[in-house]
C-alpha cells in the first residue's frame, strides 16, 4: 500500500519523501537520545568549573544527585530538614559543639552497606584534605570530629557557629561518600563511580560532556522519581540548549534571561525556585571607609570615599526598571545585601525605609553631587564599571552596563571596564580594586555569614569597605553566642551599611530554569544549591 | 632537498619554541589562576596551598624552565579544571573527536568545492558561474558560529532531522561539519575557479579540442590534472585551518574535541590545558606546512632540483 502510495507521488514528492527519509535515517542517533523518552530525564546546563568526582577538589558548584549531605532543605520553603542523612541534630548553649544523629536506615547504593559515623568521619577526612577547594571547607577545616556512636557524630569547633547547619545543607561543604568503597577500590573508586546515598545511583560520565544516574527502586526515604535517568548534559552555549529544549532533546534547561523570555514566547515554561537563591549588587572596592586609608593609600581619591557620592549613585538609579530587565518575574528588592527575612539580623525597617532613602531621585542626586562638589573636587571623578560574566550570571555584564545609564543621567562619570572574574577578584584579592563591580551571594548565605565575608575583616578580609564600626561589630558578631544579642548586632551592621550608603544593593532572585512545557508539569525546588537546582526526584512529568 | 627540508624542520621547531614562550607569557598575563579556580571565600590557608602545589610562586622565568623542560617531555602538569586528567593526555584523547569533524569537514569540502569551482570555470559568466559565486560569497560573509546556530534551528529544530549538538551517531556530526566546510568550500572554489579558467585558456587545452577529445575529458582529465596544483596546495593550509578553526563550532555543538578544550580551558584558566592544546595545534600546523613544502617538493621540479 505505501508503495502504491509512493508510485503516484510526483517527482518534487518523491524528492521531499526521500529528504525526510534520509532525515529519518540521519537523526536516528538524535532522536534516539532525544528526551521525548519519558524514562530519561535530560537537563542541559552550563559546563562546571571543575568536572570531577571528587567533590571536595571541587569548589562546590553541583552536588551529585547520587550522593547526600547531612542536612536538607525543604523544597517549598528551603528551611533545613532532616531529608538529609542526619534525622536530627542539636548544638550546645555557645555553638562550639554540633551532634548530628544518622538516619539508622540510611543505605549507599551498590550494596556498599549502612551509613554510620565512619563513613562521615572519612569524608570529612577527605574533605578537609591539602586538595581541598570547596567553597566554605575553611570553616570545616577548624573543626575536630568525633564519632559518638555508630549514628551520631559530633563536630567540635573552636569558636561559635551558630550557621553550622548551612554547611551541611544544600550549600555542601561536606558530602558523604562510603568508607567502606574506599577501603576496597581506594580513590579510584570515588573517581570513577563514587557510591552515595541519594535517590539516585551513578552510573557514568562522559569527561566535560555529561553525567548520568539512575533512579533507585525502593530508596531508603521512600522517595520514588517518577522516571528511570536522568543525565545532565554540559553545553556551553546558551543558543544551543535552547534548541535542545525546542527541539525535545532536553526537559529543562538553564537559560540566561533574554532566552528565557524567547522561551516563554514559544511555550516552554520558566520554572522559578521557591526562595531566592541569590542576591546581586554592585560593590564598591577599596576599602574606602576606612579612616586611615588617605595615609596608607590613595582610596580616599576614589569617589565614592564620599558618602554623599554614594547616596547620589543609589539615587540614580531607577531600580524597578533595572530588575524588570535583568531578572522579570520572581525578583524581589534588597535594601541591605547579604540581609534576608530567613536569617537573623533581618531589619523591618530598613525594608519600610528602602523607598524613601534608596528610591529613584535623579534631581536628589544631582543636589548631592552638587553639594560633595562632584566633579571637580575630586581626583578620581570618573568611576570605573566592571563589565564582566560569571557563570550563572550572564546578567552582570548588562547590569554594569544599566547603571551606566542611569549614572550619566545624573552626572556621574564612568568608564566601563572589561575584565574577566578572575582578574576582578585578583585586584581585590590584592588591595588594588578601584572599581565597582557586581556581586553574587550564592546561594543566599546566612546574614551572619554573608556580611562578614563581603563588608568586615572576620571572614573573608579581601572584601571588607574598612569601615570601623561594621569591622568592631563584626568582631562582636564573631564570640557573641546569644541568639537575641547575635540578632541586633547583625540588625546594627546592616543598618550601618545601609545608612551609610556603603554598596548598590540590586535584589534577592529566584533560580529558574526553563521546562520543555510538552514533557513536564512542574518541579519545587528552592534554590538552596550553588547551582539553584536540587530536588531532581520532584521533577513531575506530564 | 634534504638541506631544504632540514631547513623547513628547523624554522618549525624554532616557531614552536616561539610560541611556547607567547603562551605561557600570555596564560600568564591574563589572571590569576587561584581567583579563577578557588572560591570567593577562599582561606588565605586554601590559596598558599594552592599557589604551592602548582609552582606559582617561583618567578616567571623559572616556571616557564620548568614548564619548557616538562613539555619536552610531554609533562604539561595535570588539569587544573578537570583534577586528576593529565593535561596533554586529556588534549589527545579530544583529537580523534576533532580529526572526525575536521575528516569529514575536509571531505565535504573537497567534494563540493572542486566540481562548484570546474563547473563555475567552465561556464564562466552563466548562471552556474554567478551561483557558485554567490554561494561563495555567503561562506566566506557568514560567521561561522552563527551559521552553526542557524544549521541547529532549521534543521535540528524545525525540521527535526539532525540532533542539536554532542555526540554519539554520525548524525551528530553532520551540521558542525557543514558550519566548519562552507567557508573552507567557498575558497576552494574560488581558487580552484581561478585555476582552471587560466588552464582552460592554455594552448594545450584548444590543442586537445581540436583533436577531438571530448569536453568531459577535457575539463576533467587534462584541464583538471594541471590546475589541481593550486588547489592542492592550499589543501595542507585548509586540512590545519578546518582542525585548528573548529574552537568556536564544537563550542557551539558540544562537540567534545580539541577546540571544546581549548575554550573550556581558557574560561576555566585551567594553564596546563591551555598550553598543552595551543601547543597541539601548533604542532598540526607545522605539520601541514611542512607537508605542503613535501608537496612542493614533489609538484614543481625547480624547488627539487633547486
Amino acid at each position: 500500500m505505501i508503495c502504491n502510495k509512493i508510485q503516484y507521488l510526483n517527482a518534487p514528492k518523491r524528492m521531499l519523501a526521500a529528504a525526510l527519509l534520509a532525515g529519518t535515517i540521519l537523526g536516528g542517533g538524535g532522536i534516539a537520545s532525544s528526551a521525548a523518552a519519558q524514562e530519561k530525564v535530560v537537563i542541559a546546563v552550563s559546563p562546571l568549573g571543575a568536572d570531577s568526582n571528587l567533590y571536595w577538589t571541587t569548589t562546590g558548584a553541583f552536588i551529585l544527585p547520587s550522593m547526600q549531605t547531612l542536612v536538607g532543605n525543604d523544597p517549598a520553603t528551603g528551611k533545613y530538614d532532616s531529608s538529609g542523612l542526619a534525622e536530627s541534630w542539636e548544638h550546645n548553649e555557645d555553638f562550639t559543639s554540633w551532634t548530628f544523629r544518622l538516619h539508622p536506615e540510611a543505605m549507599f547504593n551498590d550494596d556498599w552497606g549502612p551509613v554510620t559515623s565512619a563513613d562521615v568521619v572519612h569524608s570529612f577526612n577527605m574533605h578537609t584534605g591539602e586538595d581541598a577547594k570547596l567553597s566554605g571547607i575553611k570553616l570545616l577545616k577548624t573543626a575536630t570530629i568525633t564519632a559518638v556512636d555508630d549514628h551520631t557524630v559530633r563536630f567540635d569547633l573552636p569558636s561559635p557557629v551558630p550557621n553550622f547547619l548551612f554547611s551541611h545543607a544544600g550549600r555542601g561543604s561536606l558530602v558523604i561518600y562510603s568508607k567502606a568503597q574506599f577501603d576496597a577500590e581506594g580513590i579510584e573508586g570515588y573517581q570513577n563511580a563514587p557510591a552515595g546515598s541519594g535517590p539516585f545511583k551513578y552510573e557514568g560520565r562522559e569527561v566535560g560532556q555529561s553525567i548520568s544516574f539512575s533512579s533507585i527502586e525502593d530508596h531508603w526515604t521512600g522517595v520514588a522519581p517518577e522516571f528511570d535517568e536522568i543525565e545532565f548534559r554540559w553545553v556551553s552555549e546558551p543558543s544551543t540548549r535552547f534548541a535542545m529544549l525546542s527541539a525535545g532533546e532536553a526537559h529543562a534547561v538553564t537559560l540566561p534571561r533574554d532566552l528565557q523570555d524567547d522561551a516563554s514566547d514559544a511555550g516552554q515554561t520558566v520554572l522559578t525556585s521557591s526562595e531566592g537563591a541569590m542576591q546581586t549588587t554592585m560593590l564598591f572596592t577599596g576599602q574606602f571607609m576606612k579612616p586611615e586609608a588617605e595615609e596608607t593609600r590613595d582610596a580616599r581619591t576614589y569617589a565614592w570615599a564620599d558618602q554623599r557620592v554614594r547616596e547620589a549613585a543609589n539615587r540614580a538609579l531607577d531600580r524597578d526598571a533595572i530588575l524588570e530587565v535583568l531578572y522579570g518575574e520572581g525578583v524581589r528588592a534588597l535594601p541591605v545585601y547579604t540581609m534576608d527575612p530567613r536569617f537573623p539580623g533581618y531589619s523591618a525597617d530598613l525594608s519600610d525605609r528602602f523607598e524613601s532613602d534608596y528610591g529613584y531621585d535623579p534631581e536628589k542626586a544631582k543636589a548631592l553631587l552638587a553639594e560633595a562638589g562632584y566633579p571637580d573636587k575630586f581626583d578620581n571623578a570618573k568611576i570605573p564599571l566592571v563589565v564582566t560574566s560569571l557563570a550563572g550570571n550572564p546578567e552582570f555584564a548588562q547590569m554594569a552596563e544599566l547603571v551606566q545609564a542611569y549614572f550619566d543621567v545624573v552626572g556621574i562619570q564612568t568608564e566601563m571596564r572589561e575584565q574577566d572574574w578572575a582578574t576582578g577578584n585578583t585586584a581585590i584579592r590584592g588591595f588594588t580594586a578601584d572599581f565597582i563591580t557586581p556581586m553574587r551571594n550564592a546561594p543566599v548565605r546566612p546574614s551572619a555569614l554573608g556580611v562578614q565575608i563581603f563588608f568586615t575583616t572576620h571572614a573573608s578580609p579581601h572584601l571588607d569597605v574598612g569601615d570601623p564600626e561594621v569591622n568592631d561589630l563584626g568582631g562582636k558578631l564573631v564570640d557573641e553566642t546569644d541568639p537575641a544579642t547575635r540578632n541586633a548586632i547583625l540588625s546594627q551592621m546592616f543598618t550601618r551599611i545601609f545608612d551609610t550608603y556603603a554598596h548598590l544593593p540590586m535584589a534577592t532572585v529566584p533560580a529558574s530554569v526553563v521546562v520543555n512545557s510538552d514533557l513536564v508539569d512542574g518541579w519545587d525546588f528552592p534554590g538552596a544549591t550553588s547551582s539553584g537546582l536540587s530536588h531532581f526526584h520532584l521533577i513531575d512529568l506530564k | 632537498m634534504f638541506r631544504y627540508l632540514a631547513l623547513r624542520i628547523a624554522s618549525s621547531l624554532f616557531a614552536l619554541l616561539v610560541i611556547t614562550i607567547i603562551v605561557f607569557l600570555l596564560s600568564h598575563l591574563s589572571g590569576n589562576p587561584v581567583d579563577a579556580l578557588l572560591p570567593d571565600d577562599a582561606s588565605q590557608e586554601q590559596v598558599d596551598s594552592f599557589i604551592r602545589e602548582w609552582g606559582l610562586d617561583k618567578p616567571l622565568w623559572q616556571q616557564y624552565l620548568t614548564f619548557l623542560v616538562n613539555a619536552v617531555q610531554g609533562d604539561f602538569g595535570t588539569s587544573l579544571k578537570w583534577p586528576g586528567e593529565d593535561a596533554m593526555g586529556f588534549v589527545i584523547d579530544r583529537m580523534p573527536a576533532t580529526l572526525q569533524l575536521g575528516g569529514l569537514a575536509i571531505l565535504i569540502s573537497v567534494v563540493i568545492a572542486l566540481p562548484l569551482g570546474v563547473a563555475a570555470a567552465v561556464y564562466k559568466g552563466s548562471p552556474v558561474d554567478n551561483g557558485a559565486q554567490m554561494f561563495a560569497l555567503l561562506g566566506q560573509s557568514m560567521p561561522n558560529f552563527w551559521l552553526g546556530i542557524i544549521l541547529i534551528w532549521v534543521f535540528s529544530v524545525w525540521l527535526g532531522w539532525l540532533p542539536t549538538s554532542g555526540t554519539g551517531s554520525f548524525a551528530h556530526a553532520i551540521l558542525p561539519a557543514i558550519a566548519i566546510a562552507w567557508f573552507q568550500v567557498s575558497a576552494l572554489a574560488r581558487l580552484t575557479r581561478s585555476a582552471m579558467l587560466e588552464v582552460l585558456d592554455a594552448e594545450y587545452i584548444k590543442l586537445a579540442r581540436v583533436k577531438g577529445v571530448s569536453e568531459f575529458q577535457v575539463v576533467w582529465k587534462h584541464a583538471l590534472r594541471n590546475a589541481a596544483v593550486v588547489p592542492l596546495t592550499y589543501f595542507g593550509i585548509l586540512a590545519a585551518s578546518i582542525l585548528t578553526g573548529s574552537v568556536v563550532i564544537e563550542t557551539v555543538y558540544s562537540w567534545p574535541g580539541m577546540g571544546w578544550v581549548a575554550i573550556e580551558a581558557i574560561r576555566g584558566r585551567d594553564f596546563p590545558v591551555v598550553q598543552a592544546v595551543i601547543v597541539a595545534y601548533a604542532v598540526i600546523y607545522m605539520i601541514s606546512n611542512l607537508v605542503v613544502d613535501l608537496l612542493y617538493v614533489i609538484v614543481d621540479p625547480r624547488v627539487r632540483h633547486g
